[in-house]
């Protein structure tokens, strides 16, 4: 009677009632704070950077809505900043200035920044004040982030940091990095050796960012270079040595949100609009096919959500919601390609459904690389399944 | 799951899982009618689930019953279980008493005609074995007589009876139903998702432990990274029918299906179109695990994939909710979607 599928349950989860209201209210928040926004920078989404909506988000109470009310937060539960989040997205709202901020790193230092760290810097979370990016990736460390080699070496005063970090989207214009470094360089120690750490990029010297050019010819992503960088003593996050352990609380935050099915609906909302007049039954169907998987997929992301507010764990749960997310929405513009014979076009030629489906179509190949590869996507789950 | 999801999936997969190995299987597709399990599983009343309790139901949800269904689907139980429980439902909802045996849901192939009622080839699961028939149409659920019409006995895939039955029908009660026409059809999707959702499983759980049995070049097949990554590809495709199908058992619960505001249509047709699609590659995958053997009569793999194949166009497939939702969508407009699904 045992079975593997009983390991990954999504319960539905009705949303409270109230929430429609809410929902409502962003709705009509974000229908009349975009209508001048061109259609090509909506289909970026959560990696269009504007400071000044993320402060209009703020100002609604909008951003870091989980974070406790002491430091700045509204308490609420994960459901309200779910509906907060999930029609920003629809909406290709440009949330990335608050992305990262807002996503993990308030919840992240809620649970191990300091009490100055708190004070100082959730209530900018909160007010859409704050631009953070993530210093994972290393030149050398991709998937197997663990072998990260920048060194963060205690000095009397705190710490003198040395390497190089990569794909940091926003740091060339970040005000924090949160970057995992290796703070002990015991060979031995390869996951025990490392710790995170809070950066003030406004404030610290010897941290460059090399902005590098996306194939698209975006300029989101970086190479940054730490030369002898000084730290004080209480940039350390949480506990010395457990970063790896944190870092994996934080990826959880990161791989489970509705952004990872959720990056090309702007393009299937165009696209229907495309195909109104449209009586074949083949196209109609994919159609279909495309709606029902959305609609599943949210059903699935939404109960991640409720196991989240319960306080479980859906590591496993949120992989595979990340893999399946990440084929729906790698796939769509390339389904719409073959649906229908308007070429993709640069920004500024053509109608916007060929606008949107032209950038889409050369961002795709990012969205299985970002957050975690589907290979190791599926190694999680291999290892959740108990065969790894 | 509740308490009373958790004691019916006990109980109703203690039944099949002792009455249902290869042999009672192959048995009852080669050459039984698996009678003794039928009076089990009306003794024990697991086709009353949904029923009313002047019927003798308990009156369950589809949230409740739907451990029942998708047992079905993982033991691949060779009888008309699904059919008995939703046609309780439906009884329920229109006030109806139905007669003793087994019904056959109408679901296409019938016409009405100043209150004669003609089949015309309608495709009926396990239809020479109905005791009675059901149908739906115009505001009325019909109970018809299940005698004297023609019979052409054919199987599906899965060697269930999907009878063909021409004739006139007698009608035995009729019963005013808010219920609309095409609500069996709606109902039978939904037990399909929900079964196909069940067999997936079973499927997934037999590819885990043969890849973590079988060995070849020094290691268990597990230990391949290739192998793995099948795994956990066809489990997130087992995890999303599931999903999708208890889901639409829970918005049944909460808004019916005739509600005119919302009701569970909409999720019920992305889960059967969920589920169809994806039987394509947890088909696939779950025999590319096993090799050579899940393509043998011996091994029993195909108790649960060749029912899969035929599930997947039964009460409509890919093409036909595909479709639905398709129109849906072109006719509600791109703006108009998103408030669909969050509806």
């Amino acid at each position: 009677m045992e079975s593997i599928a009983d390991k990954l349950r999504f319960d539905p989860c009705q949303l409270p009632d109230d929430l429609h209201l809410l929902r409502q209210e962003v709705r009509a928040f974000l229908t009349d704070e975009l209508q001048e926004y061109s259609v090509v920078k909506r289909s970026h989404s959560w990696e269009a950077y504007d400071a000044e909506f993320s402060a209009k988000l703020g100002e609604r109470g909008w951003l870091g809505m989980t974070l406790p009310k002491q430091y700045g937060g509204q308490g609420c539960s994960a459901f309200e900043r779910y509906v907060v989040v999930e029609e920003c997205l629809v909406a290709g709202a440009p949330t990335g200035f608050h992305w990262v901020a807002d996503r993990q790193s308030g919840t992240l230092l809620t649970r191990y920044g300091n009490e100055t760290q708190k004070k100082e810097i959730i209530p900018k979370i909160t007010a859409g004040k704050a631009c953070f990016c993530i210093g994972m990736s290393e030149p050398n460390s991709g998937s197997d982030l663990a072998s990260l080699r920048t060194k963060a070496e205690k000095t009397e005063n705190g710490w003198l940091v040395n390497g190089t970090k990569i794909w940091t989207s926003q740091a060339h214009r970040a005000d924090y990095m949160i970057a995992l470094f290796r703070s002990d360089p015991d060979p031995d120690k390869k996951h025990a050796g490392l710790s995170q750490f809070l950066i003030d990029l406004k404030k610290t010297r010897g941290i460059t960012p090399r902005t590098i050019e996306n194939l698209a010819g975006g300029k989101n992503f970086n190479e940054v270079s730490f030369v002898d960088v000084e730290l004080p003593a209480d940039a350390l996050i949480g506990t010395e040595g457990e970063g790896w352990k944190q870092v994996t609380e934080e990826l959880a935050l990161e791989r489970s949100g509705p952004e990872r099915y959720l990056s090309c609906f702007y393009l299937l909302r165009e696209l229907i609009d495309v195909l109104k007049d449209c009586a074949n039954p083949a196209i109609l169907a994919k159609i279909g096919t495309q709606v029902a998987w959305a609609t599943t997929l949210r059903t699935m992301s939404l109960s991640i959500a409720s196991q989240l507010h319960a306080g479980e764990n859906p590591t496993l749960a949120a992989s595979v919601v990340k893999d399946l997310g990440c084929q729906f929405e790698q796939s769509l513009p390339g389904l719409a390609q073959e649906l229908c014979d308007l070429e993709p076009t640069l920004e500024g030629y053509g109608v916007p459904y060929q606008q949107i489906l032209g950038n889409l179509i050369q961002i795709a190949p990012s969205f299985s690389l970002r957050g975690g590869t589907p290979e190791i996507m599926r190694g999680i789950i291999a290892k959740g399944m108990g065969i790894r | 799951m509740n308490e009373l999801q958790n004691m019916l999936h006990e109980s109703v997969s203690r039944l099949f899982e002792d009455e249902l190995d290869w042999d009672a299987l192959t048995r009852y597709e080669k050459v039984e009618w698996p009678e003794s399990l039928w009076d089990k599983v009306i003794e024990q009343g697991i086709d009353k689930v949904l029923a009313s309790e002047s019927s003798g139901g308990i009156e369950a949800s589809w949230s409740d019953a739907y451990p029942v269904l998708r047992a079905c689907g993982r033991y691949t139980v060779p009888l008309p279980v699904s059919e008995a429980i939703l046609g309780q439902w439906v009884a329920r909802q229109s006030g109806a008493e139905l007669p003793e045996g087994i019904p056959g849901l109408l679901t296409q192939g019938f016409s009405i005609q100043e209150s004669k009622f003609s089949l015309n080839k309608s495709i009926v699961p396990w239809g020479s074995r109905c005791s009675y028939y059901m149908a739906i149409h115009d505001s009325e659920l019909f109970i018809l007589e299940a005698q004297k019409q023609e019979v052409e006995t054919q199987n599906n895939l899965g060697r269930d009876p999907r009878d063909r039955i021409s004739g006139e029908a007698r009608i035995l009660d009729r019963f005013p139903t808010n219920l609309d026409n095409d609500s069996l059809l709606y109902l039978g999707a939904l037990v399909r998702s929900i079964q196909i959702g069940g067999a997936s499983a079973a499927a997934l759980d037999l590819a885990v432990t043969y890849a973590s049995d079988r060995e070849q070049f020094g290691r268990s097949l597990a230990k391949f990274q290739a192998i793995q990554h099948h795994l956990a590809d066809l489990a997130g495709l087992v995890a999303s029918v599931d999903a999708i199908a208890i889901a639409a058992c829970a918005r049944l619960d909460l808004s019916g299906i005739t509600d005119d505001q919302r009701n569970a249509r909409f999720e019920i047709a992305a889960a059967k179109c969920r589920a169809s699609e994806a039987v394509e590659k947890i088909t696939r995958l779950s025999h590319q695990i096993h090799g050579a053997i899940g393509f043998t009569y011996e091994y029993g793999l195909h108790f649960l994939t060749r029912r899969m194949w035929a599930w997947r166009t039964e009460y409509g497939g890919v093409a036909y909710w595909g479709q639905e939702l398709g129109k849906l969508a072109v006719e509600s407009g791109g703006n108009e979607i998103w408030p669909i699904i969050t509806a």
